[in-house]
């Protein structure tokens, strides 16, 4: 007897992929890595620690090191005291006039930072809004006040509370209402309740978002170059410095590699903390956390007026921002409203003339060209790891999340200083200075967040589900295409929205990769807060951020829509129908 | 003595509670008894204060507590949810509301240990997290935060319903147990109606906001005051009007025509086919054999009913066979429509 074994045949489109996959991710993420420690390290064929001598025999580079440092442990304590002042106003105390202060709160969420650091040097800054009326109040008050480190912690203190808004806002949100009653029955004050109930649940996050607030300090890069002036330089703004002169790359080589370093450490901690130290809900019947009313009078009055205090810096350069865009140069120049100064012109030039719309359109293909392509690798990667059988599928895993480690300078500025020369996996081309090396750079920082969204849709797949299409005969391009694609596609555009939200005002990336010849967004954004742009260019700034914010907002409802409230609402209508 | 008069809770349009009269006696184990929705777990938290109502009064001990916050009640409360403090040991679980109250430290130990010891917690669970406990253990825990604070109400949301069949049991016991011998006046919030009929003193009913009947076990049950209350209790015999008007022809039973009736599933017993007095004939559809009883789905006149026989050696008929039962005619329930 002879027995007959069948193996499967080779899928040729699958390696195909796979080997197209690998060669993406060899070129553009593994080896423009490596060559920037051959950059750091290797001189003249030799290892060589010049660069990190230069650096450390640099007064400049020195002092951007501790710039970072200071800025980023004062904002361990600031932003911390104002996210979670902002999130127990939202969402733990019953405060008066809450919905309205959220709305506030929540902005953050709308704006990059190049647009905020914008918004806030157009209203504190030299000609700004508040600068104008402290002069009048103040004769002698210095008009430059909003600059260097208390201007950059300041705006970063209310501009970095995202992780607050989301992680915090949500931990709070889980806590078992009835927690809080019990402390309330035995006796406990709302102050106790808070702190030895309520504050230890939060501990944990609390220690992921220090984290990733440090790190966010660490990397600042549009707050630092559009407020910090000449004696508030942090590290970034000195690699985007360095990175512009040949004979100083390899410093900015070396300090782009700190931050990198500097980042995988603290991505390693965060990643523990993530393992272990979250405290599981005891509960299997949660009660909805319902508000607290603040007991203490003192308390009371203290925490409303901070309240309203912070809703008036959240509120300010936006409103400032959307007044002004409606005005005309004089206005914008000089931070005065006269009469007969509201316009609509500026809007009418983002529309008709192919100037000011240009920068639009070049971001908005740039990042959704991206997003698109980020969102299609991620799924053929999610698939491969979910689906494969292989004992390298971690492999294809840990490449994409390469970039998760990295701070986006440095993955910018690996590319920036591999593909200036002529390289043979690329087919002997110069990538820098082409259209193509920022659409590159913006897919491999967005690929780490892509593939954790993506391969958590297909985490829900029943598997069920695609033996029953294959019993029913269908082949895997079938079943990808018409139940796989189609289950997780709510996922994937989200992902894309979010992903095409996030670039389209992006300044680290672009600053070292655009083409001159399509300059995006953040670049126009950035050159209007120079002291030498002119008053139109600073008025369609202000066009763009409001511009900016409005497609933002639209993004981030669209990516927490509930789907099947929608297709719920689809059924009644049918059922209703019939 | 505990006395809600007139209680209305509204939640913008919607009346959660309408108009609630009830008195609970000193020591009593009084059950809140209702399906889903039905305003029990409301009445219990705004009798602990968690819940101000819109109108009417909470009276305790003569004393009108409706604008008295939770804590100043005095009443311990065991969450469905145990609500236990995720981040605390058993021992500072136990112990958080009397280091609130500020009592010393050796009295608070005295007592977190004493307490530990009622309601069968070891010491050395004492040092573990919350989170290291079993479904039970933690139930217990809930239980001792509860009366370590010496309440003079204890307040159950339905503390079992996230425990297993056997340990819901065993634990049920525990409760009536403990509470006898604490002489605690003890509320319970249940939908289960074996947890409520095996440990109440007394239950309300409740049904839409309202009270459908308030009673002892054995009135509920046996005296159900509503077409509602009878259903929700136990399993119970449906017989049409139709049906009735032929049963008082033949039988000449003093029923009322005018309306259907209902019969437990227990109170009726099998006979032989030429029994005097009742005897209705009805067919095998199918049957469940536990052991110790034997449940009948049977046709009788085109109706479905059951019928709940104990194992007494007899044989258990076939599907499709004939079984003649009978019945007493003061086991009969009926409602006009307005019941």
């Amino acid at each position: 007897m002879t027995i007959s074994m069948s193996k499967q045949r080779p899928n040729i489109g699958s390696i195909l992929t796979k080997l197209l996959l690998a060669y993406l991710i060899i070129t553009f993420i593994l080896f423009p890595i490596i060559s920037m420690f051959g950059i750091v390290f290797v001189k003249d064929g030799h290892l060589s620690f010049s660069a990190v001598r230069r650096v450390f025999s640099s007064p400049k580079a020195m002092r951007s090191i501790k710039n970072s440092l200071l800025l980023a442990l004062t904002m361990i304590v600031s932003v911390n005291l104002s996210g979670t002042l902002a999130v127990l106003i939202m969402d733990y105390w019953d405060i008066k006039g809450s919905k309205m202060l959220r709305l506030a709160y929540m902005t953050p969420l709308i704006y990059g930072q190049i647009t905020l650091a914008m918004g806030y040097k157009f209203v504190y800054g030299k000609a700004g809004f508040v600068t104008n009326l402290l002069l009048k109040i103040f004769p002698n008050w210095n008009p430059n006040w909003f600059m260097g480190y208390g201007a950059v912690a300041f705006l970063m203190t209310f501009a970095c509370t995202q992780n607050h808004l989301m992680f915090l806002s949500s931990a709070i949100k889980n806590i078992d209402g009835n927690i809080i009653e019990a402390g309330r029955s035995m006796g406990a004050s709302g102050a106790k309740i808070f702190f030895k109930i309520v504050l230890p649940i939060l501990k944990p996050s609390y220690f992921a978002i220090t984290v990733l607030t440090f790190l966010t300090g660490m990397s600042a890069l549009s707050a630092p170059l559009v407020l910090g002036g000449d004696n508030f330089q942090t590290i970034n703004p000195m690699i985007v410095m360095f990175a512009q002169s040949p004979r100083s790359r390899d410093i900015s080589a070396f300090l782009a590699v700190l931050l990198g370093c500097t980042t995988i450490i603290l991505m390693t901690i965060l990643n523990q903390l993530e393992k272990h130290g979250t405290y599981m809900s005891l509960s299997k019947t949660k009660t909805k956390l319902q508000k607290q009313k603040i007991q203490n009078p003192v308390s009371a009055v203290i925490i409303n007026a901070l309240a309203w205090i912070m809703f008036v810096i959240y509120v300010l350069p936006i409103f400032c921002v959307v007044l002004f865009s409606f005005t005309n140069g004089l206005a914008v120049k000089t931070g005065v409203l006269a009469k007969g100064c509201f316009t609509l012109q500026n809007y009418k030039n983002l529309f008709t003339k192919m100037s000011a719309f240009k920068p639009y359109l070049v971001s908005i293909c740039y990042s959704l060209a991206a997003a698109v392509i980020v969102s299609l690798i991620s799924i053929i990667v999610a698939r491969i790891v979910i689906k494969g059988k292989s004992r390298f599928k971690a492999l294809w895993e840990y490449s994409v999340l390469i970039p998760w480690l990295l701070p986006s300078t440095l993955i910018a500025l690996s590319l920036m200083l591999s593909f200036d020369v002529r390289r043979i996996l690329v087919g002997n081309r110069v990538l820098v200075g082409t259209a193509v090396l920022l659409l590159i750079g913006y897919v491999i920082v967005k690929l780490p967040f892509s593939f954790r969204m993506i391969r958590a849709a297909f985490f829900g797949i029943n598997d069920d589900m695609e033996e029953a299409a294959k019993t029913m005969g269908a082949g895997q391009v079938r079943i990808m295409a018409q139940i796989i694609i189609p289950y997780i596609m709510p996922v994937v555009s989200s992902v894309i929205v979010l992903n095409f939200n996030n670039l389209l005002s992006d300044y680290d990336m672009s600053v070292f990769l655009y083409s001159p010849r399509l300059k995006p967004l953040g670049i126009i954004i950035k050159d209007a807060t120079d002291q030498t742009a002119t008053v139109d260019a600073v008025a369609m700034g202000l066009v763009y951020s409001v511009v900016l914010m409005v497609i933002s907002a639209f993004a981030i409802w669209f990516s927490r829509r509930d789907p099947s409230a929608r297709r719920k609402k689809k059924i009644a209508t049918a059922v209703q129908q019939n | 003595m505990i006395e809600l008069k007139d209680i209305e809770i509204k939640y913008g349009d919607f009346t959660a509670i309408k108009k609630l009269n009830l008195t609970i006696h000193d020591g009593e184990f009084f059950t809140f008894l209702g399906p889903s929705g039905c305003g029990k777990t409301t009445t219990l938290r705004c009798l602990a204060g968690f819940i101000q109502p819109s109108k009417g009064a909470v009276i305790i001990d003569g004393k009108d507590v409706t604008s008295f916050s939770a804590e100043k009640r005095r009443i311990g409360m065991v969450f469905q949810s145990y609500a236990l403090f995720p981040t605390m040991t058993v021992y500072e679980n136990l112990a958080f509301g009397l280091k609130v109250k500020k009592l010393p430290k050796d009295v608070i130990d005295q007592k977190v240990r004493k307490v530990a010891e009622t309601v069968s917690i070891t010491p050395e669970q004492l040092s573990r997290g919350v989170s290291e406990l079993s479904g039970g253990q933690q139930q217990r825990v809930a239980l001792a935060r509860a009366i370590v604070l010496e309440p003079r109400i204890l307040c159950l949301d339905e503390p079992l319903s996230n425990l297993d069949a056997k340990l819901r049991v065993e634990l049920r016991a525990e409760i009536k147990a403990l509470q006898s011998r604490l002489q605690i006046t003890t509320l319970y919030v249940t939908h289960d109606q074996t947890e409520a009929l095996t440990l109440s003193d007394r239950i309300a009913v409740f049904r839409n906001g309202a009270i459908e009947q308030v009673g002892t076990p054995y009135e509920i049950y046996n005296k159900s005051s509503s077409r509602f209350v009878c259903g929700f209790i136990g399993d119970i015999n449906h017989f049409s009007q139709q049906v009735v008007s032929r049963l008082i022809e033949r039988y000449h039973i003093p029923l009322d025509a005018s309306t259907d009736a209902f019969i437990r599933i227990e109170r009726m017993h099998r006979v032989r086919e030429n029994a005097d007095g009742i005897v209705l004939r009805t067919k095998v559809l199918s049957s469940e054999f536990d052991g110790s009883t034997t449940k009948y789905t049977l046709d009788y006149d085109g109706q479905t009913i059951k019928f709940l026989e104990l194992n007494d050696g007899s044989a258990v008929p076939q599907t499709g066979k004939d079984l003649f039962l009978s019945f007493n005619p003061e086991d009969v329930l009926q409602y006009h429509a307005e019941a």
